[in-house]
């Protein structure tokens, strides 16, 4: 609870540092800041309590993700810095950026639905502003006014469904829905099926699974680098930790009646995404796809639920955004002066900045899922889950589409070694930009070697 | 009596919903608008709301209504300027709705089965008893709406302010990455201007 | 006590750590500090530990750690957690005491090369692996450290990565070793199949379970060997070694002598459980070695190169460990293993210091009468020379002894050829010792002039290993000469298991082995006689013109062709069924299948792509009617 009123004390102090004029402290402060939300959830380890009348809980799992989000948010905050230095409102953007964080803590501890709800409104609502923050730029409010529209679509339908389950078992809170479910359910009624399904929707309209993603490639190539990257690493982690939460916990004991439906998402979302990242030349559009390819291997663990289903994405998520930031960094400095760098642009990144290109290597490759990095294992553990519990179908084509994925990876790295320059100037980089790097170059190759520190966490 | 009354009020919730879609002029459209927002409201006294009925005709009917009737007045649309989408996407959208309607109602037949008792009085839906509600239970979520508004707020005014000064300025700092920079914004401006 | 175990490996971890991230801003000074410090921390670590395995109490055999589990997915886990018995002690033992040493010699030898720095990284990073692979209580743990091992192995043939010879070396160590790795590999995962486990003391526990010869357990150990082959330079992938002498000379000593080659004798001790249930495997163990320990000694009389030889015999002395491991000796095997270590290194050692007094000339040809310029070394190498000759008191005199008092317990043939082996060791050994130190010295002038004696840093490590080779023999004294065997004891506790399977040890009366030890001292004595008179009083050169050699002594010389043979065999045939399958198979078959499917996904992609108009009204139009087939569909799922 406390990192929640840290968080939106940081996003309220810096809508204050404007009247003040603290701007130039503003920046380590909220650094500080996301480091000592991390600090605090850390420590009511294994406590799991809940406030307000069990509105959020602080389990493990809540626990583990917000910190997740936390330290996330602050290797982002290093990675966006020299975007906010050149834009007019940087303590309103700081402050919007801090209430997403909110609600992303929100949408991975709540145990009311009405939380859940709040959560995913005041992360949209923060996301739909800074996806337009370029405002001389049409991509961007193109993307921004996209999102908006397609969001309020996805949220009209969540809300439909949570008045649905709300109709049928007479509560928000998901220990008392759980209740009415396994207890009283002698079938599962169509009112109760359309409201889970609806609320599937809206939530796989947040973690963009197909076929609700059109608005994700549009979005993440229209919106600002740095906000893509925020869009690609901290909502989807946080949009697909609240999914998992309210399917694993609230409606697992009906899961025969959703788990197919999530599976033809799951196989759609892998299939579709994988196949049309291969013939994109934007390498941010690429990126974009490759994220919604992402979602699909999260999928997977939903579909597959046991017991370490959510160690699985815990590690998936942590090594993933590692490994996206990494990447998201590197193109954001790569292509700042053409925000839809092609593949060409990368040509010969290893003679014009060689750490960069070192660094987008290991990125894509854990990406790829080629071992020792950490992506290898997050994949490696969410085909164990399905594998043990016999969906040896579903991980076979994963397989085969993780082998799309190399492809059209391997494109840039290829790009990056292979290809000569098409300028010799060297990529200009702050010392900010490499120490994020570094953490992410370690992290990702950490806990690719030491997967057990994750996994055995909740 | 209470039953013709709840047929009275969605028929003309429906009538005057469709007709928000078909009128062509777009002051039309928030007037029938309004109307359908007025019925929702009894709706909500049939139902024991009272106070939920006040602030809805409040809210929605009269704040964010006056707000839409502003704003197309000021983009002084009529019914030349409204977009004409081709009758397939017409008919395409008027058949996916359709089926919509026909799958909710189809799976929401079954609705009267359900047992959950929602135990209601008169008294439910006053203020004494919604506020009690909402300090109590609810009080979470009642307080951290506001950082929704604050949210929401903060978004509308950055992206309500004008920023060509901003980036005129940014234009003369010609030192390091500002410069690049800038110098795209500027194109962009060029573009914007033409 | 078990808390100081994650220190020793994390130590070398941490000075290369170190020294690998402030690479710039470290002085030379510095950079032999941390380097040998980190080794040294490692060594006094080992060494406490080592004393309390020797004075605890009976059946308190091992210490071990873990430091945190690994992976861990259904019934698959592994924790990183490290063993400490007999066994792995006496390795770290080894490995951190002589390696110290090697740290050390290594700052005098390498001070004036510009890769300074890199080679200290290296060479802590090798012994991190090292400790890895001795030091892992399950299969995973070893197999890291045993590829580590062979990367720095590889990174350290190619130090001098600009001479495309030595690189060449380093590849050539790298596929050898990746043929055999393949074996072990294999060997692991037969293991996890059978055993459901790969720590060493489930394994061990539940192969009690199974017969003696059980087919499963004879693959097993089969592979294993495989790898044991690769990583110990036996016959049939010796060849990497020799040429692994590309590497500086400290790395020779250290990597290609004392400790990694080392690894696949110390993998089959480990696994002695296993192979004594598998009788076949250990004849097999036993021919191997057997064949590897002559060629290779026949091939070191005729080379003339001072590395070459002594990478010969390294190659010969490891073909007799395996001999001792493949008779159920498994002490015995350790027991060589580690005098082998003490003599070699210092062997190694003194021919480095030779080359650097010689301005890096390594042809013996060229040699003579160092003597008189090179009195440390010179005394130092000759109290190697009579090491591995088998001279008493000297170490290898009792470890060579006992192997073969074994093998003559076991068979008269093994002992005729591993005495064999034995003597023309003694004799090419003394061949190199004489054309190197005594007579005349054959350099050109300008090298005579620049020869001199090494700095301390590098002799006093020489002095340490000669005394060790002195004495190193006397751990493992044989009951007939009044010792008590310490070694024996203390090692028993792991071979205690293997020990009840085999059963009784027949064991030679005490009369014969005195007469086998005499004979063989006796036979060693002449061979030294015949090198003397040979290349002392004859003071014959071999000749550099390979045409005047008789046509043995050509064979021989040219190393039996083995070389060329593995080219004209392995891999020009490998080349031309690679140009079939390249322009038929590869061509026809597999470009079509597969660009067949690349178009396929391109031509899905370039299609799908469409589905992304960018129009809004589309989208949500098409979310619709997903919901619409979504909610529809449960009466279908």
């Amino acid at each position: 609870m406390n990192a929640v009123y840290i968080l939106s004390g940081l996003g309220i102090f810096s809508l204050l540092a404007e009247i003040f004029s603290f701007r130039k402290i503003l920046f380590p402060i909220v650094l500080l800041g996301l480091l000592a939300t991390a600090g605090l959830l850390v420590m009511d380890w294994n406590t799991g309590t809940s406030h307000f009348s069990n509105m959020l809980t602080f389990d493990n799992y809540a626990i583990a993700f917000s910190a997740g989000i936390a330290v996330i948010a602050f290797l982002w905050f290093l990675m966006s810095r020299d975007y906010f230095e050149n834009n007019t409102h940087v303590t309103d953007h700081f402050a919007l950026v801090l209430f997403s964080l909110v609600g992303a803590v929100f949408m991975v501890s709540y145990s009311n639905l009405a939380m859940l709800f709040l959560g995913i409104e005041i992360l949209s609502i923060s996301l739909y502003i800074m996806a337009g923050s370029k405002m001389t730029d049409l991509f961007s409010n193109e993307a921004s006014f996209k999102y908006f529209l397609m969001g309020s679509f996805a949220t009209g339908f969540l809300l439909f469904g949570i008045a649905l389950v709300y109709g049928v078992t007479g509560s928000f809170d998901l220990g008392k829905i759980n209740q009415v479910i396994t207890a009283g359910s002698t079938e599962f009624s169509a009112l109760l099926y359309a409201g889970v399904l609806l609320m599937m929707v809206g939530l796989a309209f947040k973690i963009s699974a197909v076929p609700f993603h059109f608005w994700a490639p549009d979005v993440y190539e229209g919106s600002p680098t740095v906000v893509t990257a925020f869009m690609s690493t901290i909502v989807k982690i946080a949009a697909f930790a609240g999914f998992f939460r309210l399917f694993a916990t609230c409606f697992a004991s009906v899961s025969g009646e959703w788990v197919n439906v999530v599976q033809v998402i799951a196989v759609l979302t892998l299939v579709v995404s994988n196949i049309t990242a291969v013939y994109q030349n934007s390498v941010k559009r690429m990126l974009a796809f490759s994220s919604i390819a992402h979602a699909g291997y999260l999928l997977i663990t939903l579909v597959a639920l046991n017991e370490i289903s959510a160690s699985a994405i815990l590690y998936y998520v942590l090594a993933y955004a590692a490994a996206s930031l990494a990447a998201f960094a590197v193109l954001h400095n790569v292509a700042f002066e053409n925000e839809n760098a092609s593949a060409e642009s990368f040509n010969g990144l290893s003679k014009r900045n060689p750490f960069h290109a070192f660094a987008m290597t290991v990125a894509l490759l854990s990406l790829a899922g080629i071992p020792p990095l950490a992506g290898f294992f997050a994949k490696y553990y969410i085909f164990t889950v399905a594998f043990e519990s016999g969906y040896v179908g579903i991980v076979l084509l994963a397989v085969v589409t993780s082998l799309i994925g190399i492809y059209y990876y391997f494109r840039i790295i290829i790009a990056m070694y292979l290809k000569a320059p098409e300028t010799t100037t060297p990529v200009a980089v702050t010392t900010m930009h490499n120490v994020m790097l570094v953490i992410c170059l370690l992290s990702t190759i950490i806990l690719g070697l030491f997967p057990d520190m994750i996994i055995k966490l909740i | 009596m209470t039953l013709y009354a709840f047929y009275f009020i969605s028929f003309l919730a429906v009538l005057s919903a469709l007709m928000v879609v078909f009128s062509r002029n777009p002051i039309h459209s928030v007037l029938y608008l309004v109307i359908t927002f007025f019925c929702v409201a009894c709706h909500y006294l049939l139902l024991n709301a009272q106070f939920l009925a006040a602030v809805h005709v409040i809210v929605y009917a009269g704040a964010i209504m006056v707000l839409f009737l502003y704003v197309i007045m000021l983009l002084n649309l009529n019914k030349d300027d409204e977009s004409q989408k081709s009758n397939l996407w017409k008919a395409g959208a008027v058949i996916t709705s359709g089926l919509l309607l026909v799958v909710f109602v189809g799976a929401l037949r079954g609705a009267e089965a359900e047992s959950v008792s929602f135990a209601s009085s008169n008294n439910t839906g006053l203020v004494k008893n919604l506020g009690r509600l909402l300090f109590n239970e609810f009080l979470l979520p009642f307080e951290i709406v506001s950082i929704l508004l604050l949210a929401a707020m903060v978004g509308a005014v950055m992206l309500g302010k004008t920023h060509m000064k901003r980036a005129k300025e940014i234009a003369h700092e010609k030192n390091g990455r500002g410069s690049v920079a800038s110098a795209r914004g500027i194109g962009n401006i060029k573009e914007l201007t033409k | 006590m078990s808390d100081l175990i994650g220190f020793i490996p994390l130590a070398p971890l941490l000075g290369f750590l170190f020294i690998g991230f402030l690479n710039k801003s470290l002085t030379k000074g510095w950079v032999s500090f941390f380097a040998c410090g980190a080794v040294f921390v490692a060594f006094i670590l080992s060494s406490v530990l080592f004393f309390n395995l020797l004075n605890a109490p009976e059946g308190q055999a091992a210490f071990t750690y873990t430091a945190f589990d690994w992976i861990t997915t259904g019934n698959f886990s592994v924790s990183f957690s490290f063993l400490v018995d007999p066994l792995s002690a006496t390795m770290m033992m080894i490995i951190t005491g002589v390696g110290f040493l090697i740290h050390v010699y290594s700052v005098g030898y390498m001070y004036h090369d510009d890769g300074f720095r890199r080679f200290f990284m290296y060479l802590n990073l090798f012994i991190f692996f090292m400790l890895l692979l001795v030091m892992g209580s399950n299969y995973l743990l070893m197999f890291v450290g045993w590829e580590g091992v062979g990367l720095c192995s590889y990174l350290l043939i190619g130090f001098w990565f600009k001479n495309q010879d030595y690189n060449d070396a380093a590849k050539k160590a790298f596929i050898m070793n990746r043929i055999g790795d393949l074996g072990l590999i294999l060997g692991v995962i037969l293991i996890f199949v059978t055993f459901g486990s790969i720590n060493y003391a489930d394994v061990f526990s539940k192969a009690g379970e199974f017969p003696v010869g059980s087919e499963i357990i004879t693959w097993i150990t089969i592979l294993l060997f495989v790898g044991a082959i690769g990583k110990s330079a036996q016959i049939p992938l010796y060849t990497w070694l020799p040429d692994a002498m590309a590497g500086p000379t400290p790395v020779s000593a250290l990597i290609h002598a004392a400790t990694m080659v080392t690894a696949g004798v110390y993998m089959i001790a480990r696994n002695n459980v296993l192979y004594t249930l598998s009788p076949f495997t250990l004849e097999i163990v036993t021919v191997i070695g057997l064949a590897t320990a002559l060629f290779a000694a026949t091939i070191a009389i005729a080379q003339n190169d001072i590395k070459k030889v002594l990478a010969y015999s390294t190659v010969s002395q490891l073909g007799l460990m395996f001999v001792a491991l493949g008779l159920g000796a498994f002490t015995t095997g350790i027991f060589h293993m580690a005098t082998h270590a003490f003599f070699k290194a210092l062997l190694f050692l003194g021919a480095g210091s030779v080359i650097h007094g010689m301005s890096d000339e390594q042809d013996i040809r060229k040699m003579g009468g160092l003597r008189k310029y090179l009195p440390i070394t010179f005394i130092t190498f000759l109290v190697g020379t009579l090491a591995i000759a088998g001279i008493p008191p000297f170490a290898g005199f009792f470890s060579k002894d006992e192997i073969l008092a074994n093998a003559f317990a076991h068979s008269k043939v093994v002992y005729a050829v591993g005495a064999i082996a034995s003597l023309l060791t003694s004799f090419y050994m003394f061949r190199l010792f004489f054309l190197t130190f005594s007579g005349e010295n054959r350099a050109s002038e300008e090298v005579k002039h620049h020869i001199h004696e090494s700095p301390k840093s590098m002799t006093i490590p020489l002095m340490v290993l000669a005394v060790l080779s002195l004495i190193g023999g006397f751990m493992g004294v044989p009951e007939v000469l009044g010792g008590s065997h310490a070694l024996n004891n203390f090692l028993s506790p792991v071979f205690a298991q293997s020990a009840q399977i085999a059963g009784e040890h027949h064991h030679l009366d005490h009369s014969t082995e005195l007469i086998l030890m005499g004979l063989i001292v006796g036979l060693t004595l002449v061979m030294i006689f015949i090198a003397y008179s040979i290349y002392v009083r004859r003071k014959s050169v071999p000749t550099s013109n390979e045409a005047s050699l008789g046509a043995a002594h050509r064979l021989v010389y040219n190393k039996y062709y083995v070389d060329e043979a593995y080219n004209t065999v392995v891999v020009k045939p490998l080349y031309f069924l690679s140009k079939v399958f390249d322009s038929v198979v590869e061509k026809l078959l597999i470009d079509n299948i597969v660009n067949g499917t690349g178009k396929a996904i391109t031509w899905g992609s370039k299609t799908l792509r469409l589905v992304q108009t960018g129009n809004t009204g589309f989208y949500i139009l098409a979310m619709v009617i997903s919901i619409i087939v979504l909610l529809v569909s449960r009466s279908f799922l």
